[in-house]
């Protein structure tokens, strides 16, 4: 009993539906125009909110840990994983009606694929897209439901580059102006035409303005930070909220003075988890020194959290190195949490300077945001390693295996897992029936709203 | 003679309770016998000290019962629990995560820690019923991994409407077995949250379908053995069939034919807006008052001479036509935008069953009688392995027939009866 009331408590995190309860609860409504307010790009990687309406990935992850077929109708492997298949959806048109094809879909993986992709080749061969990999790819079907593997039409039938974002989602891109990204509702998306008629999406909004929208009706959803879910819900604001998604890391060079494993090893043992948990971010989360959170895996805790200053100073063992560099994406928090792990990393005898890390500025420590991009442990875990440049599959299957990799990854102390944190939504009165995917990006997809025509 | 028959009574019930209340033993031996294998292979035969920690939702309570389990099967692999002074440590942590759940021992032997771990199966949940005048019940008619929009049982198969397709199936030893699947040949992408209805002919020897632009018709040929099913598909913007008059499966004569209460049953039509999900409240012929567009409709008998239809409307009001005069309903607050009426042997004779939302997981049904223009509950809740997609009412206007989409987007669709209790 207890296990399926966690479990469905664990799924329903992913699906927070509103009641609206004035009337009897309908079916959703069509039309209208929602409103969303945002403090980053819609179309930054990943999770950009504008990219999974916009775009699809040949296939897509449910919030219940299943891989769903989206783009792709069906796939399979040969050579022990060294050659996959993908078989497109027939009928299937970017928005500018031209037609999705294995090349068009090709050309987009090539153009966003970096020296980290699974895959060494990959090809169009009739409705089909073949990638070849010189190691197996287990995995890859789960990796290409990633953000970051979205299909964009690159070149029209013209030959010539589209000039905006053209994908075969939900919503199309109608224009920008003013701060204002509008996406229209795509009449002949292959998943459906979405409930409202028109997104508007408000970007470069700050939190505060965001909420002060809100809360004069001047905005369906904004967002709320992990550090201020609290804040929200004292405010009475309607917050939905994922579960703990986003990984909070302190990324270590290994080379000049960091090259010496000892320091980074104190460097590990001076961050103290608990005051970044429960100062910075309010309690939000959960503190962790594992890639993946405890709810995938199961054996978190057995990557110790606890700060242990005397054995930091041990490791350092009198060597005084050179001031060091402390970068930071993000906003306050992540300023905030910065300036607490300096202060951290002086108690242990470090000297630290923090930056504000831009244009790719190189740092010796840098404070990131890492998102999980999947809901299987293994894909997770191959894709969070990727993300840190570490293009190596994952062939392990087992939770003793996956732990096996995790430990030894980590004992190189060069990425510092600290806090998983959760994505956090305000949401109005009149938006119905809003998903939290399994990245935590609200699915405005399948919302609706109320005051609908 | 009549104290023994007490003695077994009260000797079965507490039987009974301490078997229902107990921890399943042999659910814990499996694993506990596999990480006692794995530890013992790390340490080898010798003493160890075993502490057990619990972060998962195996009740406490059983917690003891896991601990001798697993010093039993380590013992028998030559590693003895022994006390505080052993200079070996395992310490099991029963942990899990969202799919399983997972024992890990950290076999601890000097400055080195070495993991073992094994997986276990969750348990299964039972719930109970709160009891009830009216009891609904649910029972699986058929569960895939595929939308069903509507289905039909019929000359012992069942037929369902998916979005693109006319499955039909026959009985086999194992359950349901696909006989044939026909494509419904849309040219236009479905609206999302698509809808269809599928109805008995009046010889009850085939189906009419209706599902968004297009309209199916199946027959069932007997003239060459085995009988065949014929589907036939065409692009149609005819109203579709919302009311139809009780039929019974062995295609004796419905149309226009009594129910139990003796009030003749019209059948209706209404025009669907293929684009969205309601119908636009054009009729097929005048009800004396203009219909609001809405999702749902059923004809409500109560009397020779009363049979009334219930709207539900877009705008979430629940209206009911009599005479010629919408009137709103009371006690309706909780529906959702699907109900069916159906007939029983309970209560009032004829109940409608309601959805609890329009698209929330986890979703329930109610059973409420409608004896004027209040609605009153008359059973308790049924609750729903998902949210329900629809709803409508069996040929013979006995039950109801739900679609219900489960959290992993399997589909089921339930028959619904009631218990007079």
């Amino acid at each position: 009993m207890r296990w399926t009331v966690l479990r469905r408590f664990a799924i329903s995190c992913f699906v927070v539906l509103l009641a609206l309860p004035a009337t009897a609860r309908t079916r959703p409504h069509y039309g209208g125009t929602l409103r969303v307010e945002i403090e980053g790009e819609p179309w930054q990687r990943p999770s950009g909110l504008a990219r999974r309406m916009v775009l699809d990935g040949l296939t897509v992850m449910h919030a219940d840990g299943t891989l769903r077929p989206a783009l792709a109708v069906d796939w399979k492997s040969e050579n022990d994983n060294h050659r996959w298949q993908f078989r497109l959806r027939p009928g299937v048109h970017f928005h500018d009606g031209s037609p999705l094809t294995s090349t068009s879909v090709v050309a987009s993986l090539n153009a966003v694929c970096g020296t980290t992709c699974p895959w060494t080749a990959i090809h169009a061969v009739g409705s089909s897209v073949v990638f070849t990999g010189d190691s197996p790819m287990p995995n890859l079907p789960e990796l290409l439901a990633a953000d970051e593997y979205l299909i964009a039409l690159t070149v029209t039938s013209d030959g010539k580059t589209p000039e905006g974002v053209l994908g075969t989602g939900p919503f199309q891109v109608e224009g920008f102006m003013n701060g204002v990204l509008t996406l229209t509702a795509n009449d002949s998306s292959w998943q459906g035409r979405p409930f409202a008629d028109v997104v508007e999406l408000h970007v470069h909004r700050s939190i505060r303005d965001q909420w002060l929208d809100l809360s004069v009706g001047r905005a369906d959803l904004v967002e709320v930070p992990a550090e201020q879910l609290r804040q929200a819900q004292q405010q009475r604001l309607t917050v939905v909220a994922s579960p703990p998604l986003t990984l909070l890391a302190l990324s270590v060079t290994d080379s000049g003075a960091l090259s010496n494993p000892n320091l980074r090893a104190a460097i590990t043992l001076a961050v103290d988890r608990g005051a970044l948990f429960n100062v910075i971010f309010q309690k939000q989360g959960e503190v962790t020194a594992s890639l993946l959170p405890s709810s995938l895996t199961g054996y978190s805790f057995l990557f110790p959290t606890e700060r242990d200053l005397n054995k930091a100073h041990v490791l350092r063992g009198g060597l005084t190195p050179p001031p060091l560099t402390l970068g930071t994406e993000g906003g306050p928090a992540m300023q905030l949490a910065a300036q607490r792990i300096a202060l951290n990393l002086r108690e242990a005898g470090f000297t630290v300077q923090v930056v504000t890390a831009a244009g790719g500025q190189h740092t010796d420590l840098l404070l990131r945001k890492l998102p999980l991009e999947s809901n299987q442990p293994q894909s997770a875990l191959e894709s969070m390693l990727r993300g840190v440049g570490l293009a190596t599959p994952v062939l392990e299957e087992t939770s003793a295996g996956l732990f096996r990799i995790e430990r030894e990854f980590l004992e190189a102390h060069t990425l510092i897992p600290l806090l998983y944190l959760p994505r956090g939504y305000a949401v109005g009165g009149r938006v119905r029936d809003l998903r939290l995917g399994p990245d935590g990006t609200p699915q405005l997809v399948a919302a609706s709203l109320e005051d609908a025509p | 003679m009549k104290l023994i028959w007490l003695v077994a009574v009260v000797a079965t019930v507490l039987t009974g309770l301490t078997a229902s209340a107990a921890p399943a033993p042999s659910q814990w031996e499996q694993p506990s016998g596999a990480l006692a294998e794995q530890i013992a292979g790390i340490l080898g035969p010798g003493q160890a000290r075993l502490t057990i920690r619990n972060l998962s939702t195996v009740p406490t309570d059983e917690v003891p019962a896991i601990r001798r389990l697993l010093e039993q099967d380590l013992k028998a692999r030559g590693v003895l629990a022994s006390g505080a002074e052993s200079a070996n440590t395992v310490r099991v942590t029963l942990s899990e995560n969202l799919r399983e759940r997972l024992w890990v021992a950290e076999v601890v032997e000097g400055n080195e820690t070495r993991v073992a771990m094994v997986h276990v199966e969750p348990g299964t949940a039972q719930q109970s019923q709160p009891k009830s005048a009216l009891a609904l019940r649910k029972q699986v008619v058929i569960t895939t991994n595929e939308a069903v929009l509507a289905a039909l049982e019929i000359a012992g198969g069942l037929v369902t409407v998916q979005p693109e397709e006319i499955v039909i199936y026959g009985h086999a030893a194992e359950g349901w077995r696909e006989q044939k699947r026909v494509g419904i040949g849309q040219k236009k992408p479905l609206a999302r949250d698509p809808r269809a209805v599928i109805f008995l002919t009046p010889d009850s020897n085939g189906f009419e379908a209706f599902v968004a632009d297009m309209a199916c018709a199946g027959s069932l040929e007997h003239t060459s053995p085995p009988a065949d099913w014929t589907v036939l598909c065409r692009e149609s913007d005819d109203p579709w069939t919302i009311v139809q008059p009780p039929v019974t499966q062995t295609g004796s004569a419905t149309q226009g034919t009594a129910t139990q209460m003796d009030v003749s049953v019209t059948p209706m039509k209404a025009f669907y807006n293929s684009a969205r999900n309601y119908f636009t409240g054009v009729v097929n012929f005048s009800l004396g008052a203009d219909l609001p567009p809405f999702y749902s409709a059923a004809q409500i008998i109560r009397t020779a001479s009363s049979a009334p239809l219930l709207i539900g409307g877009i705008d979430g009001k629940i209206q009911i036509l009599e005479g010629s005069a919408l009137k709103p309903v009371a006690g309706t607050r909780d529906w959702g935008s699907d109900f069916a009426a159906f007939h029983s042997e309970c209560g009032a004779g004829m109940q409608i069953v309601v959805s609890g939302s329009g698209e929330a997981a986890g979703d329930s049904l109610r059973a409420y009688e409608l004896p004027a223009q209040e609605a009153f509950p008359a059973s308790a809740s049924l609750a729903m392995d998902g949210t329900v997609t629809a709803l409508w009412t069996a040929p013979d206007g006995s039950s109801v027939f739900a679609a219900v989409r489960g959290a992993s987007d399997q589909y089921e669709v339930d028959r619904v009866t009631a218990l007079c209790n």
